[in-house]
């Protein structure tokens, strides 16, 4: 087991280092650019020049590399081309509400899909599997930029119950978190439920289950204690890459409702071409996207016996 | 008040009243060019016979003091005033820091940190005196000795700021010394030996070396606000360190997210000040988030209203749209010093292939004036009248082929996502050159992306702001080698010309100068320019005494909240 903890960490640094090469390469290879992004279009070369200078542009590729991974896994990511502050500045505070929003979004949607899942699941083609089903599909199937304006449409525009726009400026308030975690939970519950659906389905055929049910015991026991445990194991890998999801999925959310968190930081930055930023949000994302893997990996096989490492 | 300032008035003034009287010049006009030459704007009114200074909502209610206005903008970086390059900077920046002149919402040169001014005949040399008794928010007195770092710091080449052409009439270009890779002496432009003096501790005269009768207009653009004599020693941070003369203090700020501000305790010197709290919070780009946090009254005002949003707004009880008319515009402009746009042929056959009316309703709902392609707007109180450019695909074709592209050419032209309208406006220009077989593909990009390269881009759709006068902007744009001359136009001629008009108070006099120099700037079709457009924002009917400043400048000193 202990190995097998290696040996995933190991293979989750090695991806992550050549996404920082490949990264870097893409961002940094033109120092030129780089220059004219941080001293602004009106530098002259002469100025430019300086500036590459002063930060090692003059140094040989690989050293460069090595140095800014360096400062890198150290935590000094540089400064923001446009918040003008230290990267790490605006990097944590944004990933943190983030992390509030996908908290509350998880506190949701996940008991709400595997109790769906697990109801549709159980007696596979009746009716309320079916109409879960359609639900789920219908929901799944509206992306989060329609359902973000059909929601506000209701809820701000006409029933005028809910604030349309979530910038927390006078501190957190809860009630600016209903819209975004509710299109987020809108449009993630149902493929969740789905999975869920056709696990339990899967379970519920199974030859033990069959017998626990022709001896006799209660439908509800049989349901608790011996199908459920089966049936939750690959729902636990679908869940844990939704934190993947989230991470690249808020974008949309964030954004029409002016949330200040990574997503919408992530859509910034490109769009300013913020150099230092974007090689920041890349890196916790590829860090979010290995991790949850090794996590759900490790889990999945604690959870499944059968393939246990011994 | 007339009376008792009339040892000091410009002996053009009594002239000026002339001209009024019998209906020679508007009011405007009058009103533009007496308070330029220093009369007060009270007292200008009243000789204009209109009485005090109207705002946009007639004060019949009390006052209220108290309360938080909360308007949605986009929150930009603010660090170096002098180098400000968005009027949403300049708000952020202007309730903490103040300008000499301010230009009204009526598109006049009023007092603000300068109490008055006087020029001389030849308006080569100006005398600012400065308000008394002002001062900054660390106990320092606001002295003639701010003013002149302040013009020292624009001035300097090394700072960077627009304000060095803004200012052109104080500046000399002097040889470095230094040789270019070509073997050409490298030039370097500097402010002129002698042209700031300190008269005394609250009067400061410009000596400027050529005549320059917008130079109170300039002192009120955006990058010119007035920072503390010890801006650089004191880390030349304005987000870290908001020293000001103004009513508010910077409490909290982070970029793309909000900006807050608190009232002073201490006394302002433009008397009572109304809100407690000015609060901007950013919604991003996305249009729809600022009209959502409208409706859900998350926000009393905003920034800008898009032209598509007008409507929509409107339909919203307790919101209200007020709109003005500017000098603001878009204009396609060319680099004539980049291929294929160095043929000036090619680009009268674009001019000739666009009917600017019909883009002006196309794009803008018509909500404007006319464009002329030479950056000078019928509401500049120096522009002269040509006849109307007319589309015409014969000649277009016939300059094309001229130009050596008998079987058409492709182009590509660069604009901003957001306001759309700035889109729809290159598709309208693109669809007009089309039928010449002009082919011009639109390259849509982030407004970051775009400003990043509006200086060095071939061919690109670039939006400017109001200004007051129409020289100022030519100053600012077209004039060789400034810092804003995006086309790259260099044309001494035209720099003549406009160092004439400058020098020429009689508005009838200078018309006849600037008809030749819009002629001039047509006539090279650097530009294709269809439009100037209106401006909106929308307000909660709760905020009172808003209004929109063409410039899109916050003045909220005397908004209250009901």
């Amino acid at each position: 087991m202990v190995l097998f903890i290696f040996r995933r960490l190991g293979a989750m640094v090695l991806t992550m280092l050549v996404v920082s090469v490949m990264l870097f390469l893409l961002l940094e290879l033109t120092p030129g650019n780089v220059a004219t992004k941080v001293l602004g279009p009106y530098s002259s070369e002469e100025q430019r020049n300086l500036w590459l200078e002063a930060n090692g542009y003059f140094e040989p590729l690989w050293y460069r590399y090595v140095t800014w991974l360096g400062s890198f896994v150290t935590g000094d990511f540089g400064e923001s081309i446009r918040f003008k502050v230290p990267v790490a500045d605006v990097l944590w505070p944004r990933l943190w509400n983030t992390a509030i929003l996908g908290f509350w979004t998880f506190a949701l949607m996940i008991p709400l899909s595997l109790v769906l899942g697990v109801l549709a699941g159980m007696r596979e083609g009746s009716k309320l599997d079916r109409s879960i089903s359609v639900t789920s599909i219908v929901t799944t199937s509206i992306p989060e930029f329609a359902s973000a304006v059909f929601l506000t449409a209701i809820f701000v525009f006409w029933l005028g119950w809910l604030p349309g726009t979530s910038t927390m400026t006078s501190g957190f308030d809860w009630r600016q978190l209903v819209l975004p975690v509710m299109v987020l939970v809108l449009y993630d519950f149902g493929y969740v439920a789905r999975m869920t659906r056709a696990s339990m389905a899967e379970v519920m055929t199974a030859p033990y289950i069959r017998t626990a049910v022709l001896k006799g015991l209660p439908y509800r026991r049989v349901i608790m204690r011996h199908a459920l445990r089966n049936a939750l194991i690959a729902p636990f890998t679908v869940i844990t890459l939704q934190i993947n999801w989230l991470l690249s999925g808020v974008i949309v959310v964030e954004f029409f409702f002016a949330y200040k968190g990574f997503g919408a930081l992530l859509l910034e930055a490109s769009l300013n071409q913020d150099i230092f930023l974007i090689e920041a949000c890349a890196m916790v994302a590829v860090f979010v996207a290995t991790a949850t893997q090794t996590i759900a990996d490790l889990g999945y096989t604690y959870l499944n016996p059968r393939i246990r490492f011994s | 008040m007339a009376d008792r300032h009339s040892k000091a008035l410009h002996p053009y003034i009594p002239e000026l009243q002339k001209l009024l009287r019998k209906g020679e010049i508007g009011r405007r006009e009058f009103l533009r060019t007496a308070t330029v030459l220093g009369v007060s704007a009270g007292a200008a009114y009243a000789m204009a016979g209109t009485g005090a200074v109207k705002r946009a909502q007639a004060a019949t209610e009390e006052p209220k003091f108290g309360g938080n206005l909360r308007c949605s903008m986009n929150v930009k970086e603010i660090t170096d005033p002098a180098t400000y390059d968005w009027s949403e900077k300049g708000n952020v920046a202007r309730h903490v820091i103040e300008p000499l002149v301010r230009i009204s919402h009526e598109n006049i040169a009023e007092p603000y940190l300068a109490e008055r001014w006087e020029a001389s005949e030849d308006l080569k040399t100006w005398t600012f005196y400065l308000r008394k008794g002002v001062k900054w928010s660390n106990g320092d007195d606001f002295t003639a000795d701010d003013v002149i770092y302040n013009f020292n710091r624009w001035l300097d080449p090394k700072t960077g700021s627009s304000n060095q052409g803004r200012f052109n009439s104080m500046t000399t270009t002097v040889d470095t010394g230094k040789k270019d890779d070509d073997g050409k002496p490298v030039m370097s432009t500097v402010a002129a030996e002698g042209v700031l003096e300190k008269v005394d501790d609250h009067t400061v005269r410009f000596n400027l070396v050529i005549p320059d009768l917008s130079l109170p207009e300039s002192m009120a653009d955006y990058p010119a606000l007035i920072v503390h004599r010890r801006f650089e020693e004191e880390g030349g941070d304005f987000a870290k360190n908001p020293v000001g003369t103004g009513p508010f203090a910077l409490t909290d700020f982070a970029v793309g997210e909000k900006a807050v501000f608190a009232k002073r305790d201490a006394p302002w010197w433009g008397g009572d000040v109304y809100l407690d709290q000015i609060t901007y919070i950013d919604h991003g780009d996305d249009m729809a988030a600022q009209l959502a946090a409208l409706a859900s009254d998350q926000v009393d005002c905003n920034y800008r209203t898009s032209i598509e949003q007008v409507e929509t707004h409107r339909a919203i009880p307790n919101l209200t749209v007020y709109d003005t008319l500017t000098a603001q515009c878009g204009v396609a402009r060319m680099r004539v010093t980049e291929k294929p746009f160095d043929n000036k042929l090619l680009r009268q056959a674009i001019q000739a292939c666009v009917d600017n009316e019909e883009v002006l309703r196309i794009v803008y709902q018509g909500r404007g004036a006319v464009g002329e392609d030479h950056h000078v707007a019928p509401i500049h109180p120096e522009y002269a009248d040509l006849p109307r450019l007319k589309q015409d695909y014969d000649l277009a074709k016939k300059l094309l082929a001229e130009a050596g592209y008998p079987d058409g050419i492709k182009l590509t032209i660069d604009c901003v996502a957001n306001p759309t309208w700035e889109q729809n406006a290159c598709k309208a220009l693109r669809e007009m050159c089309l039928p010449a077989g002009i082919d011009i593909a639109i390259n849509v990009m982030p407004g970051g992306t775009y400003w990043d390269r509006w200086m060095s881009t071939p061919f690109g759709f670039t939006s400017w702001t109001h200004r007051a006068l129409g020289t100022q902007v030519l100053n600012l744009a077209y004039r060789s080698g400034v810092a804003w001359n995006e086309t790259d136009y260099s044309n001494p001629e035209f720099d003549k010309l406009l160092d004439k008009a400058g020098g020429i108070l009689d508005p009838e006099q200078r018309k006849v100068v600037m008809a030749d120099i819009e002629k001039i700037l047509q006539d090279d079709a650097i530009i294709s320019q269809s439009s100037w457009r209106s401006v909106f924002i929308t307000a909660n009917d709760r905020v009172k005494n808003i209004y929109v400043q063409p410039a899109e400048e916050h003045h909220y000193n005397k908004v209250w909240m009901s």
